[in-house]
């Protein structure tokens, strides 16, 4: 029998390390097909960001998932490398039982560290499996659950591949101690702190008899193992059994070296791993492939981020659209991606000439288009995001969803012209106008004729740069000179900076939309030209320090101009008059005795990370401040990110009521922004429950520095 | 005094009253002829052309002239130019108007006007363009003026004329008979108009309240004939289809009359219809931005003050 | 099919627009120029018509000083396949006639099966030309169409007519006008963009034409402005507020304003 059980292991496990291994060259080969994309500087930083990852389990431990599974993960993690010596052991025992580790196997430090892990490992891993239990998808709401789409027989099956082996390791160890006790060994006493007292009830059994036991357990072990490895090679769309290897890579090779999320800016959008500048339009090749239109456009990294996806859906859990009945969810897209990838695996990796040899049924599947009716996924899914960047923030594995959402964007944008409809306008606007509205440029000063103090515009008195002694250029942004309620922020904000004798200027007709909305909507061609006017402007006159009152302005001219030549110190309106608050420039005499709360905009907060300002800001002003659920970096989108504040919202419930309602739900009188796009969509949500008798009575939507300036002036 | 012919407007046999806002017009030119082009020619549709002043009325009536587009009516009205070289032809500002005149003013070697809203005893024509900031006189300097008038320029006057039937016939150019009109369907009766194209838009907005609200809003926009409209809040809302969406994300409109009730004005709303020419508002809250952008408003409730109006326009308009 | 496709370069419909104190013509050069936006639907019907047919020939043509290439280019990245310009400036100042006669020299016997109109230009907004056109030239003249069928040599219309929907057909070559809401027209891809650059447009001059300058120009104009003024800037409208006899305020406003 011996010899039999030692043939099979052997055959076993030689087929099951050529599958594996066979599986891990189509990955490489599959990344390879991948754009190019320079993800290696820094490679000291990335290696301690890595460490930093996995064993502070820093993007895991985020909530709402929280530390329990945070801790079981990473106990499992590390007892999945220890316990890879007990596979040694194991095909060590089916030749000998008494087979030992040489040097370690017998050191009672290795054997303390060994059933440590293994109990631990088994405590972690039912956590872990009750866990999953628990937040199955239930058939009331399944779309609650942020498992709800993933494979879940794969999951469950490597969680009792743990189980099972955690289970084996004691086993074995028991017997090993019987077998040593009946032998009268001396390590027994040292060696088997957590097992031995299984290992006494055996003791009464023949050496024989423990000796089969152990080769037995030993055979189990290995088949176990082995049946693991061979269903992981049959299925390299398993996420859950491959980030086990993978998410070391994907985290390395992150966006960023440092380890932040990879938000506020975009990626540029490239061509043969260059980022393209449209100004020199004329040396591109005809036949140029702007962003993603085909499996085979997106970058090594992207391919990589797909099959890293361990299915694990907190970024469903976050996902303004998921959670407002969208079809988007960043797990669900991802997985669609990957699956696919992996379908036409052989089709990508082929050259031109042996595509056109392979299976029809292949090459169709090859050529099905990444969005449509009869897409990977449908237009309504790439559509749905507002790109408010909380899947990228919680992601364990750095995906980073929203360059790939924006790349295949600018595909449907730039190259094939299949877009929402209302973004016809946006663009048209924006190319002709300068602004996503429309209005005529003239109408950029109106403002200024509403304040009963002096604002200077540039060039009024013939400057062709910006005077020394101004201290910012106030860029008011598009909403701020024509949207209302921006118009009375950009107003308290000018004459907030006047009575704290901050000098500052604008560039009225001068100033154009910055390109954020056509950069979300993949129109990078047009963000381009925007972006390139500003920068013209923005460098001729030299301009330096520069305060806006819109994130989104924030973002375009503080996180994505530097992409194309702009680098300006830029802070929002909140983080000035913060600092102005604590220098005593500007006094809050009277606070305002209401209850407060904040809603952080996405492109201040998670893109920008500006937290504490607005908060510091508030507490100064108003008696009490509460916080909603979901706040900070799990603040909920409001609904008008990503271009959607130009889209039609038809599916599902909407963001901004959900949003409203949560705000409304604090008991707050007044609901602070600090964004003009979050305004109008809060706002448009409270006024729609006020109107329902006794709802959020009396409870209003405000700029933060309409509180100051409330509490400024007496 | 000259004769200046008049391009009858009729649907269905009766004259349209802009014909007869033409025939006043040409009182105060020379002396009006009413030109009937089409079968349905009546003895009633000639009193009413009488009655405003037409001491002829030249009758083409073969169907021949309406089984081809535009380019008969132009055929059949350059050969009276040849024929009793009028001083000027007046025809209606309708885009087919436009479109007769335009034929008639190559085929005489004319010079054409159009959209004028009030022609001199001189012949100057009186025009308001670029929507409305600019008003113009100019003056047709070659061959028979030809002036497309519009609707509502004048205010019909009854000036009795003899209105005597001289029948006209006009062998049509091979050309003008190459297009052929092989169906004609009415506007559906009682449909109200596309939003993008109705000269009067009523709007409703949150301050509508709920989805039966909408049924002031649609009396009023069917005592004007007008296409109704929905802010973005009240389409988002469910009171009323997406489809009837006017803002940044809905329709574009610029109507000759816009009236926006219980609509504050956001941006996003004003994108979709500040060119309209007039605008009115009707909204509970002074402050409401569309007041701003109002040439006229009222401040007050819609439920009360929009019934109103509807029951006044329709005693207005008997 | 071979398509021409009539379009015009107009200053931003909803820019301020005045006339210029000396020769009362629009002040061009004041206000950012685009193509005719209502244009763009006879681009969106010409295309779909090749698309439809599987093959065939879309030219934008224009007539205008040179910057009007612009409009040209414009309509080119949207997916027509050449264009060509008019340019002389013997042409500016030319009225609805001179136009007319122009664009009817440079389109004879250049075996057009289709010449295509939007229905008006948001500056001059006569609607007019497209007639014109026809009449120069003795073709079937299918204007304000929303809806075009095409098959074999017959191309069938429906019009929107002043009262009620006209279906009209007529033999190619014809005079084809589209009306908005005809259809989309397509947001030019940057595919569309790149390619435009590199597209044939052919300057022609008016003696190129064979038009007499003397028809065409200020000169060759039928009509003159005798004078303009711009309106007062709108005035503040008037609010009141509602004391039971709000309604009857609005009718007798619009009474007033003549719109009922």
């Amino acid at each position: 029998m011996d010899v039999l059980v030692m043939i099979v292991a052997a055959i076993v496990t030689v087929i099951a390390v050529g599958l594996f291994a066979r599986t891990v060259v189509g990955f490489v080969r599959q990344f390879k097909v991948g754009k190019s994309i320079n993800r290696t500087d820094k490679p000291a930083l990335r290696t301690l960001t890595l460490l930093k990852e996995v064993f502070l389990a820093t993007r895991l431990k985020q909530k709402p998932v929280g530390p329990i599974v945070a801790v079981s993960h990473l106990i499992v993690l590390i007892a999945f490398g220890v316990l890879f010596f007990t596979l040694v052991t194991a095909y060590g025992q089916l030749i000998n039982p008494d087979f030992a580790l040489p040097l370690i196997g017998h050191w009672p430090a290795f054997s303390y560290l060994i059933e440590i892990m293994s109990w631990l490992m088994v405590l972690a891993i039912l956590i872990l499996i009750a866990v999953r239990v628990a937040r199955r998808p239930n058939p009331q709401q399944p779309r609650k659950s942020r498992f709800f789409g993933s494979t879940m027989w794969q999951a469950y099956y490597v969680e009792f591949t743990i189980l099972a082996i955690g289970i084996f390791v004691l086993a074995l160890r028991a017997a090993e101690y019987a077998r040593g006790s009946v032998q009268g060994e001396e390590f027994i006493h040292s060696n088997f702190p957590l097992t031995g007292w299984i290992g006494e009830n055996w003791t009464g059994l023949s050496l024989e008899t423990l000796a089969t036991l152990i080769l037995l357990l030993a055979f189990g072990k290995i088949l176990v193992s082995m049946a693991w490895f061979v269903t992981v090679a049959m299925t390299p769309t398993m996420g859950v059994a491959w980030h086990r290897f993978l998410a070391f890579f994907n985290v390395w090779f992150q966006r960023n070296a440092n380890g932040k999320p990879a938000l506020g800016q975009l990626e540029p959008i490239r061509y043969d791993g260059v980022a393209l500048d449209f100004e020199k339009l004329d040396d591109f090749p005809d036949d140029i492939a702007l962003g993603v239109t085909a499996m085979t456009d997106f970058s090594w990294k992207a391919l990589l981020d797909f099959s890293t996806c361990t299915e694990c859906g907190r970024c469903q859990s976050q996902c303004p659209a998921w959670n407002t009945e969208k079809p988007l969810s960043p797990k669900l897209l991802t997985i669609a991606m990957r699956n696919h990838a992996h379908a036409i695996s052989p089709w990508m990796t082929a050259t031109e000439e042996e595509r056109a040899h392979l299976d029809p049924a292949l090459i169709e599947l090859a050529e099905k288009p990444l969005v449509g009716e009869d897409g990977v996924i449908t237009d309504d899914i790439l559509w749905s995001c507002t790109t408010c960047g909380a899947c990228v923030n919680q992601c364990p594995v750095d995906i980073a969803h929203i360059d790939h959402i924006v790349d295949i964007r600018r595909s449907q944008v730039l190259v094939l012209s299949e877009f929402p409809t209302e973004l016809n306008g946006l663009f048209k606007n924006v190319e002709n106008k300068g602004n996503p509205w429309g209005m005529n440029a003239s109408g950029r000063n109106d403002w200024i004729s509403e304040v009963d103090f002096d604002v200077k515009v540039f060039g009024m008195d013939g400057e062709d740069t910006i005077p020394e002694d101004i201290d910012y250029l106030f860029w008011v942004g598009c909403a701020g000179a024509y949207e209302d309620r921006a118009k009375r922020t950009t107003k308290n904000v000018a004459e907030l900076m006047n009575i704290a004798g901050v000098s500052f200027m604008v560039l009225g007709e001068g100033e154009t939309c910055t390109g954020d909305p056509a950069r979300r909507a993949g129109n990078e061609f047009l963000f381009q030209m925007q972006a390139a006017q500003n920068i013209e402007v923005l460098n001729e006159i030299k301009a330096t320090k520069i305060v806006v009152t819109c994130p989104h302005c924030l973002n375009a001219l503080k996180r994505e101009y530097p992409q194309l030549g702009g680098n300006y110190e830029v802070v929002h309106h909140t983080e000035l008059l913060n600092d102005l608050v604590k220098a005593g420039r500007l006094t809050p005499v009277n606070k305002i005795d209401q209850t407060v709360t904040y809603h952080d905009p996405c492109y201040l907060g998670r893109h920008n990370q500006v937290y504490n300002p607005p908060r510091e800001l508030i507490s100064a002003t108003a008696d009490s401040f509460v916080e909603m659920d979901r706040n900070r970096d799990k603040s909920f989108c409001c609904g008008a990110g990503g271009a959607r504040m130009w889209m039609e919202e038809k599916l599902g419930t909407r963001i901004n009521q959900t949003r409203g309602d949560e705000a409304i739900a604090t008991g707050a009188k007044r609901i602070a922004v600090g964004c003009p796009f979050c305004s109008v969509m809060l706002n448009d949500a409270v006024n729609t429950r006020q109107q329902e008798p006794g709802r959020a009575l009396g409870v209003e939507v405000v700029d933060v520095s309409t509180l100051l300036l409330d509490a400024a002036k007496s | 005094m000259g004769e200046v012919l008049v391009l009858v407007d009729a649907a269905d046999g009766s004259v349209k009253k802009v014909t007869t806002e033409l025939l006043t017009l040409a009182q105060s030119l020379g002396e009006p002829s009413a030109v009937w082009i089409g079968p349905g020619y009546t003895d009633a549709a000639g009193a009413t052309l009488g009655e405003f002043g037409a001491q002829k009325v030249y009758v083409a009536d073969s169907a021949d002239y309406i089984n081809h587009p535009v380019a008969p009516k132009a055929e059949v009205l350059s050969k009276l130019v040849a024929d009793q070289s009028p001083i000027a032809v007046l025809i209606g500002s309708s885009p087919e108007g436009k479109e007769v005149a335009a034929r008639l003013a190559v085929r005489t070697n004319s010079g054409i006007i159009t959209d004028a809203i009030g022609i001199a005893p001189d012949l100057t024509a009186t025009q308001s363009i670029f929507g409305g900031a600019t008003v113009v006189q100019s003056k047709v300097s070659a061959g028979t003026p030809i002036i497309t008038v519009r609707p509502n320029s004048t205010a019909p006057v009854a000036n009795a004329g003899a209105a005597t039937r001289v029948d006209v016939s006009v062998e049509l150019s091979a050309a003008a008979k190459s297009a052929t009109i092989t169906n004609r369907a009415a506007a559906v009766k009682g449909g109200r108009p596309e939003l993008t194209e109705a000269a009067i838009v009523v709007s409703g907005g949150r301050g509508v309240g709920a989805a039966e609200g909408f049924g002031v809003i649609e009396d009023l926009a069917d005592s004007l004939g007008a296409a109704v409209g929905a802010s973005r809040a009240a389409t988002d809302a469910g009171y009323y289809p997406h489809a009837f969406q006017v803002g940044q994300t809905g329709k574009t409109v610029s109507p000759q009359l816009y009236i926006a009730n219980g609509i504050s004005g956001a941006i996003q709303h004003r994108a979709g219809m500040q060119t309209s020419k007039l605008i009115v508002a009707v909204n509970k809250d002074a402050e409401a931005p569309m007041f701003e952008l109002a040439d006229f408003g009222v401040v007050g409730d819609l439920f009360t003050v929009v019934p109103q109006l509807t029951e006044e326009i329709k005693k207005r308009k008997g | 099919m071979k398509i021409a496709v009539c379009v015009k370069q107009v200053p931003d419909s909803w820019a301020e627009k005045k006339l210029r104190d000396g020769d009362s013509l629009l002040d061009r050069d004041s206000v950012e120029a685009v193509l005719n936006e209502l244009d763009e639907y006879a681009i969106e019907e010409a295309l779909q018509i090749t698309e439809a047919q599987g093959g065939g020939e879309v030219v934008i043509v224009t007539m205008g000083p040179e910057r009007a290439g612009e409009a040209v280019r414009k309509a080119l990245s949207m997916g027509a396949d050449s264009g060509i310009h008019l340019v002389d400036a013997s042409l500016a100042g030319s009225d609805a006639a001179g136009t007319s006669y122009a664009l009817a020299k440079l389109l004879e016997g250049r075996g057009f099966d289709l010449i295509m109109f939007g229905s008006e230009s948001t500056d001059a907004r006569m609607s007019v030309v497209p007639s014109m056109v026809a009449e120069r030239l003795g073709l079937p003249q299918l204007t304000f169409a929303n809806k075009v069928e095409v098959s074999g040599g017959t191309v069938t219309i429906d019009r929107v007519g002043d009262y009620g929907i006209e279906t009209i057909s007529a033999a190619t070559p014809a005079v084809l006008g589209m009306i908005e809401r005809s259809n989309e027209p397509r947001y030019p891809s940057f595919k569309g963009i790149m390619a435009a650059k590199k597209k044939p447009v052919e300057t022609v001059s008016a003696a190129d034409a064979g038009i007499d300058a003397g028809a065409v120009g200020t000169s060759g104009s039928w009509s003159q402005v005798n004078s303009f003024a711009a309106r007062p800037p709108k005035a503040a409208g008037v609010v009141v507020q509602d004391e039971g006899a709000g309604g009857v305020a609005i009718a007798e406003f619009l009474d007033a304003q003549k719109v009922l």
